[in-house]
């Protein structure tokens, strides 16, 4: 090869390896440097073989101290791995992995949303002399190596939409999906569909898609990621990243999100958050590690690609297999291929029977439903556990029995029963003339004997005695001792005028008594007032928050959040009654770091639907307030908007009625996973909903959103929630809302 | 015609604006270090989100609200002798002059060309909800008022009575009272802009776009 | 101003608040003259709670009194300065009164449950369509059976007000439908089904108890009745007499010296039994056939406070010879002093009559005029007594009505030995005012003088 050429291949080696190193001091780099620039200045010196001996040997040395390098990568090396413009794309994948391909979500930039790339792929499999081409969905996130329209990869919501559509697309034709994440998170936007809603529905979908669904991370930002990540095979390239929030993200919280977080804070966030493909595996989050070459995957290493094709290939065959037998033979080639040979000698057929796909998707939830579960702290005894299982059994039986077989004769036997009042009816109305003429001649005022006149002036019902209760509520703000007055934030718009703090927070429930502004009130008031939590019975308290990834710094905040709240975790579940109407309840509650949901959270709620849906029950979560998904926890918590997510779906298609109530902040992971992809959701006012704050959004888009772009009514134009409601009557609004989605036995179907 | 020449002369001659600050309400008044002759901003943002700058804190029933700048400008006389006092409400805290932005300049000398559509009597005006509505979506240049057309809702000693636009035909071109303020009888309502003078007020706006020159 | 004057009498300091746009009136004038500028106060609004407050944290007042309107009757108001960590004397009666009585339909429920008569009609809202068609039924053949030709039913919303949710309904038939309708609005608007049935409330005699009764609640005097049937459109008093009937020299049908006694004798009873701790006045219909009812309860002083206390008397005090100043009473018994009399020594002489001048048009329904006034004088006689804010009267330099409050202009209180007497110095205050101004809109300023005349006619030749 021509030496210029290889010479200028090796600077652009030194280039890369200096970028992923950034400007950290390290011996093999600066020898690498030294060496390329000693041969550079005496390279007219020598002659032609001289030349190539020279050449020769710096290539040896650049391998040799790549090799040496990768062993030193940092978490944060990595990260600049994934996002350096050589990193492989999905566009390089497509070439190089799939035999053939077509895009069919737009073309470059002639796409709703280039950023993500949809095609249907080919791979070739031999049949004996024949060749199969077995045809696959292929959804991810288009870096282009740097490509400007391509956004990075950040996903804006009518980019996730159309993902969506073609996830349905490949469950209607029953061909598997092959996802690929790269991603840095979603574009926090809320023009329609919303970011959030939208994620939250793609989760939803996911939850319970009939086709087999496998996903390769390469770079997996939070919510952005999970979009299309909720796969049953989840396979990690080795140099990839897969994190709850990128480490600035987390530097700048962790700094305090005025001044810039410095580098070495970075480094040490995206160490504390493990986000490598080694501490995924370790946690159980991903299946498997594609090894990748030294320094990471780039364009030109097609032996990766060919890997590449072998290991998602198998990854489809063994999700195929778990749920469809194949043949005996080709069982035990499977088995010893996984060891040896490539997987595409042993042909798998990918398209599910009916049976099959419903196994698959049950399989997909105990997947994830025992993911995570080694991330919090459980304190309950053996014996209360067996304790609960064993009820939990009984009301099992009971509910089969109950709902599934009896409920089946009684609602044959009530539509009869309504046929023939129908009918009845209609006879009636029949004949009704001149009985109706009848009844009118009968309504003459004359006809009222002279005692009814005192029923006009005297006191009708006097055992309720003669002065009305006042609606006085049950607890009480202690911010309403206070002799003081409050400003409301609308006075420069409604000229509401101070309000006096005792009124306000006592009688008022923080409510401004002229424009309506809802201050943000304690969880205990909606407890106590709305829920009714002295008659209620609490469950699983004995789950609590712990540090699963020993995050530095975090026991101690948790520790004290634990005092100050006297909860374990922010979320607290029972079972209640609402006006007389049984309801399984869970809180999120805002003062316990912010709401935000970790592996104990994500784990109550989870026990909580299953209660609800064993106890056939409507099952009702208020956000009280929720930052996000905690990141502290890293990916344990992430991976509880998937494993939610699902346990909601089983929840609604067994047919339950899952109500959400937004108050004051609630923002990103929950909402774009559990909170967002219920059918119907509400806000108390002046609440706020969105995927990311207005500060996050200006520092990843660059675009000020206006000042209430995230409120409740914003969302309702947008379609997001149903209904806003005043919080003096959420009790009221509560109780109609279950009686009218509910139906009569508040369990639609 | 209008010589807009001449008027610009006059503006420039007093190209100020004294604004006073006074107290909203009684409490206690505590100023924040400004002194004469200090730079004060008036609300920024793109949607006017960020208040302007603090000029002093006004304490009632241990309630501490700022009170900011409405306008940029200099602070000119502040009532130190306030400092720590209980105030009234009206009472003056300071001064700030404010030189006349170009938009100020334009409005000054247009409420002199427009056809201006005045109150009749005092009381408190309102804009009836299908034209408030139009303003609200399409900017008040998307009303074309016409003799006769219900335009304002009149709010009189509790008494509400529509009250009809006379005068010529155009577009509106300013709004020149708040909605549920007090106008006084004769004050103007609205500046209507008639199809003909289109050219002279993009005259207008293009003179002072060129030759009003603006200060801090 | 009476009010000013009164802490002058007892010999308490005060400051008194006023806004920008009153900077001019009367009562500024006034407190200027009585207190000096030290006494004045500019607030932003008298809406504003905090402003007041503030004001009297300032000045380090004891007691705050509420005057006759905004807070008088708000009981969150009362509870505030009460309950505050610098409590104050309330100039009223206690908060957990004025909200007991403050809502008409609990009022209804406690003197029903007292067996004091009320307008016929729910004391709870309906929820059952049975029950209301009943209700609407009985309510019709009440009031033919009181000789009513054209009886009316009321439908409203419990949780609607200002207007809203209420329909008037003639006759049976379109009862249901009307019933319908507002329950319906009420669930959507309102989210409360409930509707209230009831009488609705025709020209009949209304009548006013005044009631005075010292903290605690245990000693209640009433000082008469007052008869303010003659009322404008939208039911503003314009004109009362006192006492409310005077069945010496007028028939009225029925036997109204037992109405009286009936309406005085319950009134203060239920007084007691509520623990009333203030002034605050019984208002009562009388039907044609002399049937009274309760309506309403009013847990405050009300400008009219003059027209009972001119004929009042106490035995024993001569100060009390030309009336009880009643407002005075309000203030000595809000800062807790005890009555110090009973009902034995309450005695009452004469006849008076109080007329309201306001800048109105009877002609346009009553719609009021703001302007200039330009002269308003009147003959001064030692049984007339005006209060006005108008500084004219005083001054003689005009005056610019402002337009956020009352238009009310001036109130005249004439005092007769007997019916005959009063109503010859009434005509003789009427003809003797001269009042004179141009209105902003339409030139010259009206009054309602004109129909204070043809009114009183009526009224006193019942």
């Amino acid at each position: 090869m021509d030496i210029d050429k290889r010479t200028q291949q090796l600077a652009a080696r030194l280039a890369y390896i200096s970028d992923i190193f950034g400007p950290r001091e390290n011996a093999s780099v600066a020898l690498l440097k030294h060496r390329l620039g000693e041969f550079l200045a005496s390279a007219s010196g020598y002659g032609m073989r001289e030349l190539h001996l020279q050449v020769d040997r710096l290539e040896e040395l650049f391998s040799l101290l790549e090799g040496k390098l990768e062993g030193e990568l940092s978490p944060m090396d990595r990260v600049r791995i994934v996002r350096h413009p050589q990193r492989i794309c999905l566009k390089d994948i497509l070439e190089n992995v799939y035999d053939n391909y077509a895009e069919i979500g737009g073309q470059d930039e002639w796409s709703i949303d280039p950023g993500m790339i949809i095609a249907r792929a080919t791979i070739a499999r031999r049949m004996g002399k024949r060749t199969v081409q077995q045809p696959v969905m292929i959804i991810g996130q288009e870096k282009g190596h740097g490509q400007e329209f391509r956004n990075g990869g950040s996903i804006k919501p009518w980019g996730n939409a159309n993902a969506l559509y073609y996830m349905r697309v490949a469950e209607a034709e029953n061909i598997p999906i092959h996802t690929y994440v790269f991603t840095p998170g979603a574009f926090p936007v809320e023009d329609y569909p919303g970011a959030a809603q939208q994620i939250a529905k793609n989760l939803y979908v996911m939850a319970g898609l009939k086709v087999p669904i496998v996903a390769v991370f390469s770079e997996g930002g939070s919510g952005g990621a999970e979009a299309i990540a909720l796969a049953d095979k989840r396979l990690m390239l080795s140099h990839g990243y897969y994190s709850v929030i990128s480490p600035e993200g987390a530097a700048a919280i962790e700094g305090g999100l005025k001044e810039k977080a410095s580098p070495e804070l970075i480094e040490r966030c995206a160490e504390r958050l493990c986000i490598t493909a080694g501490d995924n595996l370790r946690l159980g989050f991903i299946d498997r590690v594609i090894k990748e070459p030294a320094l990471g995957a780039r364009p030109d290493n097609y032996e990766f690609f060919r890997q590449l094709r072998r290991e998602i290939v198998r990854a489809t065959d063994e999700v195929v297999h778990a749920v469809q037998g194949l043949g005996p033979l080709r069982a035990l080639a499977m088995r010893r291929a996984r060891e040896t040979a490539d997987p595409l000698d042993i042909f798998v057929r990918w398209s599910l029977s009916a049976s099959a796909r419903n196994a698959l998707v049950s399989q997909r939830h105990k997947k994830y439903r025992a993911m995570s579960l080694g991330a919090l702290n459980d304190n309950s005894t053996m014996g209360t556990r067996l304790y609960t299982g064993l009820v939990r059994c009984l009301w099992q039986v009971n509910s089969l029995l109950r709902h599934d077989m009896l409920a089946k004769y009684k609602r044959r036997l009530s539509g009869i029963l309504e046929q023939m009042e129908a009918e009845l009816r209609a006879l009636d109305q029949g004949l009704g003339g001149p009985f109706g003429l009848f009844r009118h001649v009968g309504g003459n005022r004359m006809g009222i004997p002279p005692e009814a006149l005192k029923l006009l002036t005297s006191l009708s019902c006097p055992e309720e005695g003669a002065c009305r209760t006042e609606d006085s509520w049950v607890y009480v703000s202690p911010k309403s001792r206070a002799d003081r007055t409050v400003t409301c934030p609308n006075t420069a718009t409604h000229g509401c005028l101070d309000l006096w703090a005792p009124d306000l927070f006592g009688e008022f429930a923080g409510v401004c008594s002229h424009c309506g502004h809802h201050f943000p009130m304690e969880f205990q008031w909606y407890l106590y007032n709305v829920f009714d939590f002295a008659q209620a019975y609490e469950f699983n308290t004995e789950l609590e928050s712990c540090n699963p990834l020993h995050y530095e710094g975090f026991d101690l905040k948790l520790a004290e959040a634990k005092r100050a709240t006297g909860l374990g975790s922010s979320c607290i579940t029972f079972e209640t009654r609402i006006e007389g109407l049984a309801a399984v309840v869970a809180i999120l509650v805002s003062p316990f770091r912010g709401g935000t949901v970790g592996a104990a959270e994500g784990e109550k709620l989870i026990r909580a639907i299953e209660r609800a849906r064993i106890k056939r029950m409507p099952f009702l979560l208020y956000s009280h307030g929720t930052a996000g998904i905690r990141i502290q926890e890293g990916t344990c918590g992430v991976i509880q908007m998937p494993r939610v997510t699902m346990a909601v779906r089983r929840y609604i298609d067994a047919g339950g009625l899952y109500l959400v109530l937004y108050d004051t902040n609630s923002y990103a992971g929950p909402v774009a996973s559990f909170l967002g992809c219920s059918p119907y959701q509400f806000a108390v006012r002046s609440s706020n909903i969105g995927f990311a704050g207005p500060g996050v959004i200006r520092e990843t888009t660059g675009v000020e959103v206006p000042p209430k772009y995230h409120r409740a009514f914003s969302a309702l134009s947008r379609g997001h929630i149903q209904g806003i409601w005043d919080r003096r009557d959420l009790k009221k609004n509560l109780h109609q809302a279950l009686l009218t989605m509910g139906g009569s036995n508040l369990y639609y179907r | 015609m209008l010589n807009v020449k001449e008027m610009l002369e006059e503006l420039k001659a007093s190209p100020y604006e004294e604004i006073e600050v006074v107290t909203p309400h009684t409490g206690v008044i505590e100023f924040v270090g400004l002194k004469p002759g200090d730079r004060v901003a008036g609300p920024g943002g793109k949607w006017n989100e960020k208040p302007g700058t603090l000029l002093a804190n006004l304490t009632r029933e241990k309630n501490k609200k700022p009170i900011c700048a409405t306008q940029k400008g200099l602070v000119t006389d502040i009532a130190a002798g306030l400092e720590g006092t209980f105030v009234e409400a009206g009472v003056r805290l300071l001064t700030i002059r404010h030189f006349l932005s170009k938009d100020e300049v334009i409005a000054r000398i247009l409420k002199k060309a427009l056809y201006l559509f005045c109150a009749p009597e005092r009381a408190k005006y309102y804009f009836v909800p299908e034209i408030d509505a139009k303003i609200k979506a399409g900017g008040e240049q998307s009303v074309k008022p016409r003799e006769g057309m219900e335009m304002f809702i009149v709010s009189r000693m509790k008494r509400e009575t529509p009250l009809a636009y006379s005068g010529p035909e155009g577009i509106v071109y300013a709004v020149y009272f708040q909605q549920g303020d007090n106008v006084d009888g004769g004050q103007p309502l609205i500046g209507v802009c008639q199809e003909s003078q289109l050219t002279l007020i993009q005259d207008v706006v293009n003179r002072v776009q060129g030759e009003w020159e603006e200060q801090d | 101003m009476r009010i000013l004057t009164a802490c002058v009498e007892l010999g308490h300091a005060f400051v008194c608040v006023y806004t920008e746009a009153d900077a001019t009136s009367g009562h500024v004038r006034l407190a200027r003259e009585l207190g000096g500028g030290e006494s004045l106060r500019r607030i932003r609004s008298y809406q504003d709670a905090s402003e007041i407050f503030a004001v009297a944290d300032a000045c380090q007042a004891t007691a705050v009194h509420p005057g006759y309107g905004f807070f008088a009757e708000d009981f969150r108001f009362a509870r505030r300065a009460e309950t505050r960590d610098r409590a104050l004397a309330f100039i009223g009666p206690s908060w957990n009164v004025i909200r007991d009585l403050g809502d008409k339909i609990n009022t209804k429920r406690i003197a029903r449950s007292l067996s004091v008569p009320t307008i016929p009609g729910s004391d709870r809202p309906i929820f059952d369509e049975m029950e209301a068609v009943e209700l609407a039924q009985t309510i019709f053949a009440f009031q033919t059976e009181q000789g009513i030709e054209e009886g009316c039913v009321l439908v409203k919303a419990s949780a609607g007000g200002g207007g809203m949710g209420i329909e008037e309904v003639y006759d049976l038939d379109t009862f249901r439908s009307v019933y319908r309708r507002i329950r319906n609005y009420a669930k959507r608007n309102l989210s409360d089904e409930g509707v209230l049935i009831e009488q609705r409330i025709f020209d009949f005699n209304h009548l006013e108890v005044q009631v005075a009764a010292e903290r605690g609640g245990m000693n209640a005097v009433h000082f008469g009745t007052r008869n303010c049937s003659v009322q404008s459109l939208g039911r503003q008093k314009r004109i009362e007499v006192a006492p409310g009937f005077d069945p010496s020299s007028l028939d009225y049908g029925f036997d109204a010296a037992t109405v009286l006694s009936a309406v005085t004798n319950h009134s203060v009873n239920m007084a007691r039994a509520v623990r009333y701790d203030n002034v605050g006045t019984w208002e009562w219909i009388v039907t044609p056939k002399g049937d009274p009812f309760l309506m309403e309860v009013n847990t405050r002083i009300q400008v009219e406070n003059g027209v009972s206390g001119v004929i009042s008397r106490l035995r024993g005090r001569t100060d009390t010879d030309r009336g009880v100043n009643i407002i005075a009473e309000q203030i000595r018994l809000g800062l807790g002093e005890p009555l110090g009399y009973t009902q034995e020594d309450v005695g009452f002489d004469g006849v008076g009559i109080e007329y309201r001048i306001i800048a109105e048009d009877p002609a346009d329904r009553f719609t009021p005029c703001l302007g200039r006034i330009e002269n308003f004088r009147w003959t001064p006689e030692p049984w007339l007594t005006v209060s006005t804010q108008v500084p004219t009267a005083l001054t003689g330099e005009p005056y610019d009505i402002p337009m956020d409050f009352d238009p009310n202009l001036a109130l005249a209180i004439i005092w007769g030995a007997d019916l005959a007497q009063v109503r010859v110095r009434g005509e003789a205050f009427l003809d003797g005012l001269t009042l004179t101004g141009t209105d902003t809109s339409r030139a010259p300023l009206r009054t309602n003088v004109a129909f204070l005349r043809t009114r009183t006619q009526t009224l006193l030749h019942f």
